[in-house]
């Protein structure tokens, strides 16, 4: 079979996760009967994101605040309102001892575990029944659950809302260290929230789920976690489409908001020895240097460096003064040198923990929106040599899109859903002058069928060749043959008269169909491509490159061939016209678009390239002939392809080739 | 699998003829042919959500590009207000020339539908405020906005960007 083909998502019905496995589903074996639509939820600590499958492919859902983000924090107001998310978030500030954030940190825990938490945050915890966690808002004791399921229930309204149908079926992930009470509360909280919760999936499984990796066979595969306020390794067997976690480590206060941190005390420490003025204790000052230091690190991704301007930051007796420095890259790594190499520990414990060394590991999957930072990039590099990260998923998503894929199977919409498949490549025919006509673009989804019309070039031609193609370059003799075969029987026209439908059908299997036919005649000729080429991942990707790395060249090339043509075609109607107006033409002027008529044959059979001149004699001769009278009709316009005109004998000259 | 045995036991003692392999292979064919009938409408009707979607969105998609232009433009005012504050000790030619700008920029975005709003002497909302802190005041009601640090901005029916307040204690 061709390979035109290139599974996007990933039939998973064999997945479990085994961590997961002692408690799990409600009940899975619902296929057959009518299907609620499911969705993933990656509940943070920090954020949370909610995703789901449509049409078969996973679409991360913008809650009612625009966001793709919602903060996992819920406030109890003075006036009894529960307020979630962004809203909860945005009055925390007046209400901090009713609105709780980093539930995670509590959910499923024992009050006795807890105290250092308990350091760090400034609401209320109490110990509830059996030493159960519990906070205490306004004199009541609320459970850590049931702040995950105000969570939960917001995610699941906005999804709703965003997809149009009722959702009551979810995945919700939880860490992979994670033990059974942890998970049992998560459970719980669906169940409070109203959801059907259909599994409990680990968060660096999902993250494996996103990326296709339940497909590979006993591999060893790296989950990398940089969050908001977390950091987690995890390290997975892969087999069979079941995932093992075999070690995880990590540190529970290490995240980005470590490293903007870093960047405010910084600016604030400059400010302080510039102008004796300590920002960090104006509320305001801080909240402006934490955005602007935010803004800094996610703009040090991409570039070297970054400045950054705060105008009118502060007063005193002198007037106001204004915060403006640059940072760069190198110094923003220096300030969190000592944050990324915190790093470095929890990964050699869980390699150790896994009795592996780095050379075992296969896959690296990056999560979280800090693996963002190259610093960060570089130290996993550094500490599993050789192996590229997984990182094309966006890093703060992939762990919703992950447990999506998974609801989506459960559900039962991810079942072989051939309609996924998409070309790898551009599909296509060589066309006048060498180029490679595409027909069917890299990428597009299959089945497909796609045809188009074309012409002779030559007068007279009964023949076409028809020049299979595959790939991205322009000219046909850079891509690879996919096939030949000849379309005859044409009655003999003029040039650019007959109409020869090409069409593409490639069906769900990736065999491709190229059917010839003459309008005309009726006469069919059609090749079936399948078996000769298996094209691998890598022979795709260098196909893809090579293109991108030629693309000047190519087009180049390609309005060299086109200025021919164009030059060609002026030329060929120049001389029918000449013929037509037989006596007519005054013999200075006859002369004249002779000469230039030979002056372009000349040009475009020695294949030469001065693209300039043949256009400029293009344009002269086309002037001169209209000037004449008017002529009977254009040959090219009855269907064919403009700008198409003959050449000289060598020259690749036709629409198609014509056979001799 | 587990579907087919129930099937068996649904059909009940009338059903001792033993089956033969065409009813096997009729009743699995049945089987498959409703699956993948369900997943075809599956399909359509997610096709059919998302063309409604897309639709909607077509329409905010434009004010979502605008917005990222439009926020950090927010940011700029907000400088241009910080400023205005002192704007005492300057020459007023520089004053009422600055002042102009500040004009011109606020009623390129009024054009676009975005308009500032007051949130001075109301009720804290989330909705339209982003509070910052407390601040002790014995002339208003507790929960009142005290002090505006930025102003807040909407567009349309929406809330562009929540005003930054300090709110009484």
């Amino acid at each position: 079979m061709l390979e035109t083909r290139r599974r996007r998502l990933v039939g998973i019905d064999l997945f479990q996760c085994a961590l997961a496995s002692h408690s799990t589903a409600d009940g899975t074996g619902k296929q057959g009967h009518v299907m609620a639509k499911a969705i993933g939820i990656d509940l943070g600590t920090t954020n949370s994101v909610v995703a789901v499958m449509e049409g078969g492919k996973p679409t991360v859902i913008i809650n009612s605040d625009g966001g793709r983000l919602t903060p996992s924090v819920v406030a109890y107001t003075k006036t009894g309102e529960r307020l979630v998310g962004q809203l909860a978030k945005r009055q925390a500030a007046i209400n901090p001892e009713q609105t709780i954030y980093s539930a995670k940190r509590f959910v499923g825990r024992r009050y006795s575990e807890v105290q250092s938490e308990i350091k760090n945050v400034p609401y209320r915890v109490a110990a509830g029944p059996n030493d159960a966690v519990r906070f205490e808002i306004g004199g009541k004791q609320i459970a850590p659950e049931e702040i995950s399921a105000s969570v939960l229930r917001k995610l699941a309204d906005d999804a709703s809302k965003y997809i149009g149908e009722k959702v009551t079926d979810a995945i919700i992930t939880v860490p992979a260290y994670f033990n059974d009470a942890q998970r049992q509360a998560t459970k719980d909280a669906g169940k409070i929230a109203g959801l059907k919760v259909l599994r409990i999936i680990n968060e660096p499984t999902a993250a494996a789920l996103a990326y296709g990796l339940d497909k590979k066979k006993n591999e060893t595969i790296m989950v990398f976690d940089l969050g908001g306020g977390t950091f987690d390794v995890s390290i997975l067997d892969v087999g069979d489409g079941v995932f093992e976690v075999k070690a995880t480590s990590g540190d529970t206060h290490l995240g980005g908001d470590d490293f903007d941190k870093r960047i405010v005390d910084w600016l604030a420490q400059e400010f302080l020895r510039d102008q004796g003025i300590e920002l960090r204790k104006d509320r305001q000052s801080l909240q402006r240097l934490t955005e602007a230091a935010e803004k800094a690190k996610i703009e040090l991704s991409s570039v070297i460096e970054t400045s950054i301007s705060l105008p009118f930051i502060t007063a005193d007796a002198a007037g106001p003064k204004h915060l403006e420095a640059k940072l760069a890259r190198a110094k923003f790594d220096q300030l969190t040198a000592d944050l990324v190499e915190r790093c470095v520990g929890p990964v050699k414990q869980a390699l150790q923990d896994a009795k592996l060394s780095e050379r075992d590991i296969d896959e690296i999957v990056l999560v979280g929106g800090s693996t963002r930072t190259p610093a960060v990039q570089a130290l996993v590099r550094r500490l599993i040599a050789g192996k590229e990260p997984n990182q094309s998923v966006n890093p703060d998503e992939v762990v919703a899109i992950g447990a999506a894929i998974q609801a989506g199977v459960l559900a039962g919409e991810v079942k072989d859903v051939v309609l996924l498949d998409v070309t790898p490549l551009s599909l296509g025919v060589e066309t006048l002058g060498g180029v490679m006509t595409k027909l069917v673009e890299r990428n597009t989804t299959i089945p497909v069928r796609r045809s188009e019309v074309f012409s002779t070039v030559e007068e007279n031609q009964t023949a076409v060749d028809i020049h299979v193609l595959q790939g991205e370059r322009e000219l046909a003799r850079d891509n690879r043959t996919l096939g030949n075969f000849r379309l005859e029987g044409i009655r003999p026209a003029q040039r650019g008269l007959p109409q020869i439908e090409v069409s593409f059908d490639i069906d769900t299997n990736g065999i491709l169909k190229v059917t010839a036919s003459d309008k005309d005649t009726g006469k069919v000729q059609e090749i079936t491509i399948s078996g000769s080429t298996q094209l691998s991942r890598d022979e795709i990707d260098r196909m893809v490159s090579d293109a991108q790395g030629h693309a000047e060249e190519d087009r180049r090339r390609h309005e060299e061939i086109a200025a021919r043509n164009a030059a060609n075609s002026v030329a060929y109607q120049a001389e029918r016209q000449m013929t037509e107006l037989d006596g007519s033409v005054p013999p200075n002027e006859k002369a004249r678009a002779e000469q230039l008529i030979a002056d372009i044959q000349q040009l475009t059979k020695s294949e030469s390239s001065d693209v300039a001149r043949l256009r400029q004699l293009a344009s002269d001769l086309q002037q001169l002939v209209s000037g004449l009278a008017s002529a009977p009709h254009d040959p090219t316009a009855a269907g064919g392809r403009p700008g198409t005109t003959p050449g000289g004998d060598d020259v690749i000259d036709a629409e198609f080739r014509p056979s001799k | 699998m587990a579907d087919k045995s129930e099937d068996k036991e649904e059909m009940g003692p009338g059903s001792e003829r033993p089956e033969s392999a065409e009813d096997t292979e009729n009743g699995r064919l049945k089987a498959e042919l409703s699956r993948e009938h369900e997943l075809y409408l599956r399909t359509l009707a997610d096709f059919d959500n998302y063309r409604r979607r897309v639709e909607r969105e077509r329409a905010s998609s434009a004010q979502a590009g605008k917005r990222e232009l439009v926020l950090p433009l927010l940011e700029v005012l907000a400088d241009f207000d910080r400023a205005l504050e002192h704007l005492g000790d300057a020459p007023e030619w520089m004053s009422s020339g600055f002042v102009a700008i500040y004009r011109r920029l606020n009623s390129i975005l009024q054009a676009q539908g975005i308009v500032p709003y007051e949130s001075l002497g109301d009720t804290f909302d989330p909705e339209r405020h982003d509070a910052i802190g407390l601040m002790e005041s014995h002339d208003v009601e507790p929960g009142t906005v005290v002090a505006e640090l930025s102003r807040g901005y909407r567009w349309g029916d929406e809330v562009l960007r929540p005003a930054r307040v300090r709110v009484a204690q």
